[in-house]
């Protein structure tokens, strides 16, 4: 047995065990009540009630389920019927049955692309993958992305096209539209607004160019919630124009964020968690990231220090920070001791680093502090070489606030009677006090095209069902500019409308059709013709990107002299605490509130699910007398709602987090009533954060869905991580090499060497950001359903592979380690000798099966599972799927019913499908990816064979930062971790 | 008063108690034998195909290759099965006005799917896949009989997985030369010698492996 108390370990129970002896080990725990021993895991990994019946199920209706069932237990005897095979009638040229076919497409969220690859089986899409030869996300992909798949097939999308409640065929619509528009050709158009979503695509600005010159009098409004409006105002303050700003990680050393979120969200988040991860591994090369933020993002979390602060704060900080740098004239000393001192050690650090180091300024912060950043690049000799600018790709249709309020003045004004709206839900997410719905509904013609019936399409009179992405032809660019053109993969499932044809309507060109619109406005900017334009155009679709197309750098000159008076600008002041508002991690700003795998997405800190808590820390909460899930009342500005809090262990004092995008009145089933609507508390357009919130505690108690105390590992080493400085004097070391190695085994050891393949993976702690993409990859690869609130606050959430969170240190300011933990695959598995059935068995390439129509679902296999890691299906929660989203389930994997354990098999699919493509070709599998490993922009996940002494995962399982999840039980699991490094600042240690 | 029940009512209760047992068990054995007669695997089953389409006819008769209607069984899952336009690749050039291709012109033109009945079904938790069976040397004939003798197609293995494993443990015996993978009447050496020695020479040259984790075919 290695000694485990030379160990970080994690406490679950009691009093966190403090650890004497080596620098930079401490305990860990999971929530605030372990940490201060009040710890429900005592009473069981399992909550209470676990075991039983949702209470809706009676008595009476289990009788008749009972008796159904034996009915058709009794019709069992007879012979089924027989099913049928459907042909096709005309062989299209490309189909083969059972066939897995790849499209290069692209899906935007707020403009920006992510360049994917879609994988269809028997015509429709199954799997999401992100496209490698793509700039901006190199093969990775977002949990967003993953699951627009569910968007697509969900049952409740908009359908049809209605004016007034009544239906309007696509012909009919089109000579409706036709009427509007010679209408609004007498006066230039100017009674016409259309307020558009965010988006770079060129034939869209192509269409809007041709319709401003049919209407030169229309208005045209861009609009999302979140805009970055502050970004393009410090841009014009530093530049005197609006710039784009590109971060270059790989020469990055030394990164000091601003309130930014860069690793997570969208734009460029998927590129630089690859470049930021990449040099996350101990050595020269080894970057460091300090963040200044209130609630703990995914950036902070994977932050070397994190700096935790009011948002209003974070100006006077970088005010500090340029200052030592000479960035700005003059130097004040912050209030603060620490932090005046933390200022002039970033300061000092990045100086240190010139021309490798970066600044960024998140959203959220005001113009000023993204001037400064850019005002400090520059000193920092950073420009060219981390940071380059570019010409805005977002063009006309970049997002602004204020287009809400000013469509509202004209509206009022009466200068609007045919609005067309392709924004996402403006009446939801309208800042507090602008009732847009009453608004709309003065418009004669306001029609809002959309993917679902929500808030907005309620008060509008006519409503237009968009098509998905995935059955659309268009085009979109990524932040760096690169074009991919997005094809269809699928026919579109309910009668719907592309918005090219929409604005194409307003063109009398509406039966043109979105695709020939797209050929020819390509085909003109590329001057070709016929047989030439064809092969370009067939090779721009194969590849999914149209090359030469990304912005060039930009050379804008720096005004010193203007970035120094704005930020002389004074701090919002005001009494009370300040409230931040952020985009959710799951329904970013309330648009994929519908998407249930998203809305079962553990939160990346807290593992909330299902809920958007008020987060504020421990001791704010102490001092307003809250406890953990009591609800409160928020008020701001005379608005309030009320919301269960939570503490967020490292959030800022004084200051409460709330995620935009939950407390759906309207939706589906998926999000009505699921959390709390923050945007009621927005009052002023931009607002991000604001001064003088008032909290009073108020009655009743609230319980969060959260995925992390059910789940705990009982007291062992295990997501261990040191700090660089240790590591390279041989501190850890030897500590890790009592986590792996050979141990003693009653078991006879297996020779797995003569085997072609031995699979394993190894997961990197260092590198995981914990961004969940892999855990909804996982997801829509291995058909895993949607448990719902109830079931998982019960520990019935079924995710083969999920990401657990470890703080350590004090709970004011904790650091944190992130851990995806699937099944090991043990060599000599516990699930195994336990299981009366024979349904888990060993796979002579060492991997453990799992035959679900063996499985008789007595669970001791989860009992004996050290990590936990088997999921059972309590309730048959695929009992009444409708026909459309069964076209989601991935055809090479079963879908498993009541009764049945499951768990993580390695994508064995994926194994099994290069196998016989391989063997069928007389080859060894050269290439096969997990679903996880695909995803990750992080590269943090390998999988691979380890008798292949040349393969990444081969050499990874050698690296002396590799150890073994609870090693001493002897288990051999194939998954294997390498420690997180962290690299923290001596001078600030 | 005389009892209500006369002796004799003893040995009639005892003998229903009996029977009501013995039934139970009867019946679960007859249902588990049910399972395994020709009839519970369905073999020799007549199936009514809304074509009547005879595979003698176009094996024997016209020499017409499996691998030209079931276009994919080398190269996917599913063997394919063809599509009108197939179909009538021949069929609008001879017999294009026979009655019996009613249906076929009908649902080329209309554009309706012929809806075939399925003979050959393997449960959904069973992942079979042609493609390597045929690249390993497994001829049509092992799995779905003398098809050029069947007027209208019947089951003739029961695609049990008992029956499954007897071959995934011990292929040799069942391995055809490339060229014979499609022939309905090729028949392994006579001579046990020269028998076990071409079922080695391909077991080698095809690099058959004798499969048997449960993984292979669930998944």
């Amino acid at each position: 047995m290695p000694s485990m108390k030379t160990l970080p370990i994690l406490q679950d129970h009691g009093q966190p065990q403090r650890l004497s002896g080596k620098p930079g080990q401490r305990s860990l725990w999971q929530s605030i009540q372990e940490l201060e021993g009040r710890s429900s895991g005592r009473a069981g990994e399992f909550a209470a009630g676990a075991a039983e019946v949702p209470p809706e199920l009676s008595r009476r209706s289990f009788l008749q389920i009972l008796g159904a069932s034996a009915a058709l237990a009794g019709l069992g005897a007879c012979q089924p019927p027989r099913e049928k095979i459907v042909p096709y009638v005309k062989d299209p040229k490309e189909d083969r049955p059972g066939k897995r076919f790849h499209y290069a497409t692209a899906l935007a969220l707020d403009g920006y692309a992510t360049g994917l690859v879609l994988a269809a089986s028997d015509g429709r899409p199954v799997k999401v993958e992100g496209n490698p030869l793509h700039p901006t996300n190199q093969g990775a992909s977002s949990a967003w992305d993953q699951a627009a798949l569910l968007d697509l097939y969900d049952p409740q999308r908009a359908k049809g096209i209605w004016r007034r409640g009544q239906p309007l065929s696509w012909r009919g619509f089109l000579a409706e539209v036709q009427k509007l528009a010679r209408a609004h050709d007498a006066d230039g158009g100017a009674k016409l607004a259309f307020l558009v979503a965010p988006d770079a695509s060129p034939l869209l600005a192509e269409l809007r160019r041709r319709l401003s010159t049919r209407f030169p009098r229309a208005r045209f409004l861009a609009w999302a919630p979140a805009t970055a409006d502050h970004a393009a105002e410090g841009a014009r303050i530093a530049f005197g124009r609006p710039v784009d700003m590109h971060l270059r990680l790989d020469p990055a050393r030394v990164l000091l964020s601003l309130d930014a979120d860069f690793l997570a969200g969208h734009g460029e988040s998927l590129r630089l968690t690859r470049e930021f991860a990449r040099h996350r591994e101990p050595g020269a090369e080894m970057n460091r990231l300090y963040v200044a933020e209130a609630a703990m993002t995914v950036t902070g979390a994977a932050a070397d220090h994190r700096l935790r602060m009011r948002p209003s704060e974070v100006a006077g900080f970088a005010r500090a920070v340029a200052a030592h740098l000479g960035a700005l004239p003059g130097a004040e000393a912050l209030e603060d001791p620490a932090r005046d001192r933390a200022a002039r050690v970033v300061a000092a650090d990045l100086a240190r680093n010139r021309g490798r180091s970066v600044v960024t300024a998140g959203e959220r912060q005001p113009a000023a502090v993204h001037a400064l950043a850019h005002a400090m690049n520059a000193a920092l000799g950073n420009v060219g070489t981390t940071v380059v600018y570019t010409k805005p790709v977002l063009g006309d249709a970049t997002p602004t606030a204020a287009a809400l309020a000013e469509l509202a003045k004209a509206i009022q004004a009466g200068q609007v009677d045919t609005l067309v709206v392709t924004a996402w839900n403006p009446v939801y997410a309208a800042p507090a006090g602008l009732d847009l719905g009453a608004l709309l509904a003065k418009v004669p013609n306001a029609i809002y095209h959309s993917l679902r019936d929500d808030e907005t399409s309620r008060r509008c009179s006519w409503r237009v069902a968009a098509s998905h992405p995935f059955e659309s032809w268009g085009d979109a660019r990524a932040r760096d500019g690169s074009v991919s053109l997005v094809q269809p993969v699928i026919a579109p499932l309910y009668e719907s409308v592309n918005a090219a044809d929409l604005f194409a309507a307003f063109l009398e060109q509406g039966d043109k059709g979105a695709f020939q619109h797209l050929r020819d406005y390509w085909q003109a900017r590329s001057g070709l013709q016929g047989q030439a334009f064809q092969a370009r155009w067939e090779g721009w679709l194969t590849r999914g990107l149209v090359p030469g197309t990304a912005e060039p750098a930009d050379g804008p000159a720096l005004n010193a002299a203007a970035v120094a008076a704005a930020a002389r600008s004074p701090a919002p002041k005001g009494e009370g605490l300040e409230l931040a508002l952020a985009p959710s991690y799951g329904v970013f700003d309330g648009r994929f509130a519908t998407n249930a795998w998203l809305q079962e997405l553990p939160d990346p800190i807290t593992k909330v699910t299902w809920d958007n808590p008020a987060y504020l820390s421990e001791a704010t909460a102490r001092r307003l007398g809250l406890a953990d899930g009591q609800v409160a009342t928020l008020t701001l500005q005379g608005r309030s709602v009320q919301a269960p809090v939570a503490v967020m262990p490292g959030h800022a004092d004084d200051c409460v987090t709330l995620a935009l995008g939950y407390g759906r009145s309207d939706g589906s089933a998926t999000s009505k009533g699921v959390g709390v609507d923050a945007y009621e508390l927005r009052t002023a357009p931009d607002a991000w954060f604001a001064v003088g919130l008032g909290v009073a505690p108020g009655k009743g108690k609230h319980k969060f869905a959260v995925t992390q105390g059910h789940l705990s590992m009982e007291g062992r080493p295990l997501a261990l991580d040191f700090d660089a400085q240790e590591w390279a004097h041989g501190h850890g070391g030897h500590e890790l090499e009592a986590q792996r190695g050979p141990v003693p085994s009653a078991q006879p050891p297996v020779d797995y060497s003569k085997e072609d393949y031995k699979w394993g993976m190894s997961v990197d702690l260092s590198r995981c950001t914990g961004c969940n993409a892999c855990v909804v990859a996982c997801q829509e690869e291995n058909n895993i359903p949607v448990v719902g609130a109830e079931q998982v606050a019960k520990g019935r959430n079924m995710a083969w592979l999920r990401i657990d969170r470890y703080f350590a240190g004090p709970a004011a300011d904790p650091q944190t380690v992130g851990q995806p933990v699937m099944c090991q695959h043990c060599e000599t598995a516990p699930c195994e000798y336990v299981c009366p059935v024979n349904a888990t068995v060993h796979s002579p390439e060492g991997l453990n099966e799992m035959v679900y129509n063996r499985c008789v679902g007595t669970r001791y296999c989860s009992n004996n599972c050290p990590y936990k890691v088997r999921r059972f299906n309590f309730l048959d929660w695929r009992g009444e799927v409708p026909a459309v989203q069964t076209m989601l389930f991935n055809p090479d994997v079963t879908v498993r019913s009541r009764g049945v354990m499951e768990k993580c098999t390695y994508c064995v699919q994926r194994i099994e499908r290069a196998r016989i493509d391989a063997r069928v070709a007389g080859k060894k599998i050269e290439f096969v990816q997990s679903a996880c490993q695909q995803a990750c922009p992080a590269e943090a996940i390998v999988f691979g064979n380890l008798n292949d002494k040349a393969s990444k995962v081969a050499r990874l399982q050698e690296d002396a930062r590799r150890y073994d999840l609870l090693h001493d039980l002897g288990t051999r699991p194939r998954t294997t971790y390498l420690a997180r490094i962290r690299n923290p600042n001596p001078d600030l240690a | 008063m005389s009892a209500l029940f006369s002796p004799r009512w003893n040995f009639l209760s005892r003998l229903s108690l009996v029977v009501v047992a013995a039934g139970a068990v009867g019946t679960l054995v007859a249902l588990w034998g049910y399972w395994r007669t020709p009839y519970g695997e369905r073999l020799q089953e007549e199936v009514v195909q809304p074509v009547m389409f005879d595979h003698r006819h176009h094996v024997v008769d016209d020499l017409v290759d499996c691998r030209y209607c079931h276009f994919n069984v080398e190269r996917g899952a599913s063997a394919g099965i063809p599509s009108t336009e197939m179909c009538l690749n021949c069929h609008s050039q001879i017999w294009n006005k026979s009655p019996k291709l009613e249906k076929v012109r009908e649902s080329y033109f209309i554009g309706t799917p012929i809806e075939w009945v399925r003979v050959h079904q393997v449960p959904a938790f069973a992942y079979f896949n042609h493609s390597i069976h045929v690249a390993k040397g497994i001829g049509c004939v092992t799995c779905h009989g003398r098809v050029d003798k069947m007027p209208a197609v019947t089951k003739v293995a029961s695609l049990t997985m008992s029956w499954c494993l007897e071959c995934h443990r011990n292929p040799a015996p069942n391995l055809r030369p490339a060229d014979q993978i499609t022939s309905m009447a090729w028949e392994p050496p006579s001579d046990p010698a020269a028998r076990a020695a071409l079922a080695a020479e391909l077991m080698k040259k095809n690099d058959v492996q004798s499969r048997v984790s449960c993984t292979t075919c669930h998944r």
